[in-house]
């Protein structure tokens, strides 16, 4: 093509035309930050990590209140609680492994495709994490929210002098539907966000990805 | 890392300099985001400079680093607007050498090129470096046959913006 090769021509003696930078002005810039896009991935995941380890926390409110632990004891439940809190630690462990090992891969001189690859692997696996405590949040709290509510319902009944009570089945049923609407409404509303803030933050690294990848199909 | 790493790693990028300048060109538009791309890529550069080897040389080695910084890394958008990026650049040109017609279609490939994706920029720089397909195709990780491909597919798309 007759006119990239102008181009071509231009581009060659164009080169004289660059101010140049000083040895001294690059020393300077070696110990400036970088603001790469990886370094900013790095810093929301681990955020996301702390985020992740203290809603955890807050679920396990039960460690420092005795009347909590107490109810839990009552509601049976006690077994699954110690089961379910270490279980959840261990996956929570082990995704930050993942993400650490991942990251670790992420190398600048690999080739491009390789490189874009590798940095949306490793977002990969920070929004398994998240998609998995949002889902153990909805499970516990509809569990919690189920018991609480049966227990509420039948201490109160036996308030009012009813020392045999039962829950009808169908008043059962609605608490159940509802808690489960609410739960669902709640995980979505944040699903949504979460999707919004890494839609914009990828939009390019996907973009450049489908590219290449259309390249080869 | 030491000094004499440091000075090494200095005086090679001092003298390869215009390989960045060149990507922060085709990347940015003005001179700030020219700066700060440059800026970003030789930080770039530096923390990656342990894992040079040696094997290849320099320049080389610090396209690949480069490239991927423009187009993967930095994190502002690289969108060049078309209508003064070529302009903000300073070019001289001695008096006898100076063809209008040249200069005013050279100004308008610079324009058509801006308006190509981040990916297809790239095949144009090393088109324009001089690289082979298999430099091409081993820097973006795809195969040297569709690198041509595509580069013909680039050239028909600059054709069409150029005579619409």
């Amino acid at each position: 093509m007759e006119e990239l090769d102008l181009l071509k021509k231009s581009w060659k003696k164009d080169e004289h035309t660059f101010d140049q930078v000083s040895e001294v002005e690059l020393y300077k810039m070696l110990h400036k930050k970088s603001s790469s896009i990886v370094k900013w991935i790095f810093i929301i995941s681990v955020l996301e990590f702390l985020f992740g380890i203290m809603l955890s926390a807050a679920l396990s409110f039960t460690k420092g209140d005795e009347n909590n632990l107490q109810m839990i004891k009552d509601w049976g439940l006690y077994d699954y609680y110690v089961t379910s809190t270490l279980l959840i630690y261990a996956i929570v462990f082990y995704f930050i492994y993942r993400f650490y090992s991942m990251y670790q891969k992420i190398s600048v001189i690999d080739n491009t495709k390789l490189l874009i690859t590798s940095i949306l692997k490793t977002r990969k696996v920070v929004k398994q994490y998240i998609a998995f405590n949002l889902t153990t949040f909805a499970i516990i709290f509809i569990i919690v929210g189920g018991f609480g509510f049966y227990y509420g319902y039948t201490e109160g009944a036996i308030s009012k002098g009813n020392l045999n009570p039962e829950m009808p089945l169908n008043v059962m049923l609605i608490a159940v539907l509802v808690l489960i609407v609410v739960t669902a409404i709640l995980t979505f509303v944040f699903w949504l966000i979460y999707k919004l803030i890494y839609g914009i933050l990828l939009k390019r690294l996907n973009k450049n990805y489908e590219e290449l990848r259309k390249i080869d199909f | 890392m030491s000094d004499a790493l440091e000075k090494s790693f200095v005086q090679q990028l001092q003298a390869n300099q215009n390989i960045i300048h060149k990507i922060c060109r085709l990347y940015t538009s003005g001179e700030d985001a020219h700066k700060d791309l440059f800026q970003e890529i030789t930080i770039q550069l530096w923390k990656a400079f342990p894992k040079f080897r040696g094997d290849s040389k320099f320049s080389t080695w610090a396209y690949r680093v480069a490239l991927n910084t423009a187009i993967t890394l930095y994190r502002k958008s690289t969108r060049t607007v078309a209508t003064t990026a070529y302009d903000n650049t300073k070019h001289f040109i001695k008096e006898e050498d100076y063809n209008y017609e040249e200069e005013e279609q050279i100004k308008l490939m610079y324009q058509a090129v801006y308006q190509l994706n981040d990916i297809e920029k790239a095949l144009v720089f090393m088109y324009l470096e001089d690289k082979d397909y298999q430099e091409i195709s081993e820097t973006l990780g795809i195969s040297e046959v569709n690198a041509r491909v595509k580069m013909n597919r680039i050239k028909g798309k600059l054709k069409k913006i150029l005579n619409p």
